[in-house]
């Protein structure tokens, strides 16, 4: 079980001194679904790049915790108790990716010359290495410095750094995942987003959120420009993030729609860079009838 | 301009040069004349703009770098038995016929500077001839300079019909303080015939280079280049092709790696001068530290080439603040019948490429470095020879892990 906890959270563009978070809390917890929703301009996408830990954003105050139980990467990492809160604001992207949490973009990056299955592989493969590197115990560094000394395979002997998981090994999982997301063999071996339509990009972010299992995911608009049969592909992928893997979701979207796929355990409605109004599914509905004039009457009492 | 290099040399010099060689007296005037040429040439063009040169080459010291009667290298020249691949000396005593007919055609000894002292000095080169109906693979020649300076001379003749594949590499072996490279490559592609000239210079990095590779396309003929450069502190360059023959075709493929205070100076060059003519050149590079590069491509489209096609694209990747890249792409039209496109941009990685790719877990510098191998993947896609595209990726991708 991991919880990500957000509490008072501020934040500004980097570059200037414009406010768009101005105090969020907010806690998703392993097998929750969130929606997050919310006008334009309210700090819902801000919210999330600044969880993932975007350099464009600095937060002047608040926190950002993840807790982890002691069991929540298996057997095979051991979390001292000392080790069981992170506070994501001191990390580096990649860190807080090998902690668990993952950024569904809302328009994800086209990247030319590296292929799917490759960038795939090295992000698991780093991910696995990075925890390893952030739950090490001080005995087991000394360790690993003696390992570090020699190289088993002349480094001119090809794929001495293949990783946690091999290429024939990474295939396999690759396969499996895109079947179950429908998705066509054929973009293993393309271009990472390059050149794809609108939908399959955002069903290759559900597809990267299977792979590297993430504790949270946040996912920006993963349902804005999808038609319905694409819609449902990664509404049950979503689905299957949740059930098969424990995964909390933070769903950030302005439509009702995708709720009717994926619904949500709890409901939030951002305004002015706070969570101005929580409840449940129902409140999502109520907001398809209402408007958010209807929350800002509700919470300010003005329209 | 004045030049500093005539004060230690000598027509002696280049009699004895000449001599070892065994050369025929025509061969050895056309040395002489260039010899006495240089004082009246000027150094190849280099862009200009107000207040700068993008390359200086004047201030090059000639005097020190030229050491013309030690010339020293290891050399493999090799092909496969129906093309012959001769050493100069060679192919001084046995094809002097071919000699007559080609040296100079294409490359004018006195056409600069550095070409004519290139002229009066090379000691050293390589003759392929590909007879009529041969298609010659894998033709190698591999050069490792082991004195202050090295001037070298290829030139490359095709039948009717024929095809060669040529790869070629410059590397250094005994290395100095400063080490002067000169080649001049002249292709003359016969009637129906396909020469893909694949380079990968990787000398020192405290040598200088000055290389021209020109070839003349005859009709139906095709002229592939590859031109990949990584070594050097300063590289001076062209490559180009004139297509003097009806549907010639030329591509021009390039790629580049500069870092630490290396300046790559490189020009492609197209002369559509017939019908149907087609012509493709693409170049990538990066740019690291303090590095610079200065491209600068030429379409030129002639009154008499109807129903031309030409298309060129420079992009270059600064990997750091206080690196330098300058593009200059033209195209000179005469000939309304003409499909043409040209472009150049100069860049720097994309941070929210980057952030994407750290998001999923990829560290700063290994996503970094996808993204740079991924930029080069264009121009490395349009290799055909595979040994040259490997080593040109291994090259990228040492230089990139050798980075903090």
């Amino acid at each position: 079980m991991a919880r990500l906890e957000l509490s008072n959270l501020h934040a500004e563009v980097a570059e200037g001194d414009e406010q768009i978070l101005e105090g969020v809390d907010l806690e998703v917890q392993s097998g929750e679904i969130h929606a997050l929703m919310g006008p334009n301009g309210s700090g819902k996408s801000t919210t999330a790049k600044v969880i993932a830990g975007h350099p464009a954003y600095e937060v002047t105050e608040g926190e950002v915790l993840l807790h982890l139980e002691d069991d929540e990467f298996g057997e095979d990492i051991e979390i001292d108790e000392d080790q069981r809160t992170w506070n994501l604001l001191d990390l580096e992207p990649n860190e807080r990716a090998a902690l668990g949490i993952f950024l569904g973009f809302q328009y994800p990056a086209e990247i030319e010359g590296v292929t799917m299955t490759n960038f795939l592989r090295t992000a698991l493969n780093a991910k696995i290495e990075e925890r390893e590197e952030l739950f090490e115990d001080e005995d087991d560094e000394d360790e690993a410095e003696e390992d570090d000394e020699g190289f088993e395979n002349s480094p001119m002997e090809g794929p001495a750094d293949e990783g946690e998981v091999g290429v024939a090994e990474f295939q396999g999982i690759l396969q499996e995942k895109m079947e179950q997301l429908e998705m066509d063999e054929k973009f293993a071996q393309r271009y990472l987003n390059a050149g794809f339509s609108g939908g399959e990009k955002k069903q290759n972010e559900v597809l990267q959120a299977a792979i590297l299992e993430p504790s949270v995911a946040v996912l920006d608009e993963i349902d804005s420009g999808l038609d319905i049969d694409r819609l449902q592909d990664v509404s049950e992928g979503i689905n299957a993030l949740r059930d098969e893997q424990g995964t909390g979701i933070l769903q950030i979207t302005h439509y009702q729609r995708i709720l009717d796929y994926v619904e949500p355990d709890h409901v939030h409605v951002m305004l002015d860079g706070q969570i101005a109004k929580s409840g449940g599914p129902e409140l999502a509905e109520k907001l398809e009838d209402k408007g958010y004039d209807w929350v800002r009457e509700d919470v300010y009492g003005t329209a | 301009m004045s030049t500093q290099v005539h004060a230690n040399l000598t027509e002696e010099q280049v009699r004895e040069i000449s001599g070892d060689l065994d050369e025929p007296d025509w061969l050895l005037e056309t040395r002489l004349e260039a010899l006495a040429a240089l004082e009246d040439l000027e150094m190849p063009d280099v862009i200009r703009t107000p207040g700068r040169d993008w390359t200086n080459l004047h201030e090059l010291d000639f005097e020190s770098l030229v050491d013309p009667l030690n010339a020293a290298e290891d050399k493999d020249q090799v092909g496969p038995e129906e093309a012959e691949v001769l050493s100069w000396a060679d192919a001084v005593q046995e094809h002097e016929d071919l000699l007559q007919d080609h040296f100079g055609s294409i490359v004018d000894p006195q056409e600069n500077y550095l070409t004519a002292l290139s002229t009066a000095l090379f000691s050293t080169g390589t003759v392929i001839y590909v007879p009529e109906g041969v298609d010659a693979e894998d033709v190698t020649v591999r050069t490792e300079q082991n004195s202050r300076s090295l001037f070298n001379y290829t030139l490359v003749v095709t039948e009717e019909s024929s095809s060669v594949t040529i790869l070629e590499r410059q590397s250094t072996g005994e290395e100095a303080e400063e080490q002067y490279y000169s080649g001049i490559v002249e292709v003359a592609a016969g009637e129906n015939s396909y020469v893909q000239y694949g380079s990968l210079q990787n000398l020192s990095e405290e040598a200088y280079n000055f290389t021209l590779k020109r070839g003349v396309a005859d009709t139906y003929a095709t002229i592939d280049w590859i031109e990949g450069n990584l070594g050097t502190q300063l590289t001076k360059t062209e490559v180009s092709t004139e297509l003097r023959g009806d549907s010639s075709e030329t591509q021009i493929v390039g790629a580049f790696y500069g870092h630490n205070d290396q300046h790559f100076d490189l020009d492609a060059k197209v002369w559509h001068r017939a019908e149907h003519t087609t012509a493709d050149l693409v170049t990538r590079g990066v740019t690291d530290d303090v590095a610079r590069s200065v491209y600068e491509g030429v379409q030129d489209v002639g009154s008499d080439a109807w129903d031309t096609s030409s298309y060129q694209r420079e992009n270059t990747l600064m990997l750091s603040d206080e690196s330098e890249a300058d593009a200059s792409p033209k195209l000179i039209i005469n000939n309304h019948d003409t499909e043409a496109s040209h472009s150049a941009t100069v860049g720097q990685i994309d941070q929210e490429d980057l952030f994407y790719m750290t998001s999923r877990g990829v560290d700063p510098r290994a996503a970094r470095n996808m993204l740079v191998e991924g930029f080069f993947v264009p121009v490395l896609a349009e290799i055909d020879v595979d040994e040259l595209r490997e080593d040109l990726e291994n090259l990228i991708g040492t230089r990139l892990r050798e980075r903090e």
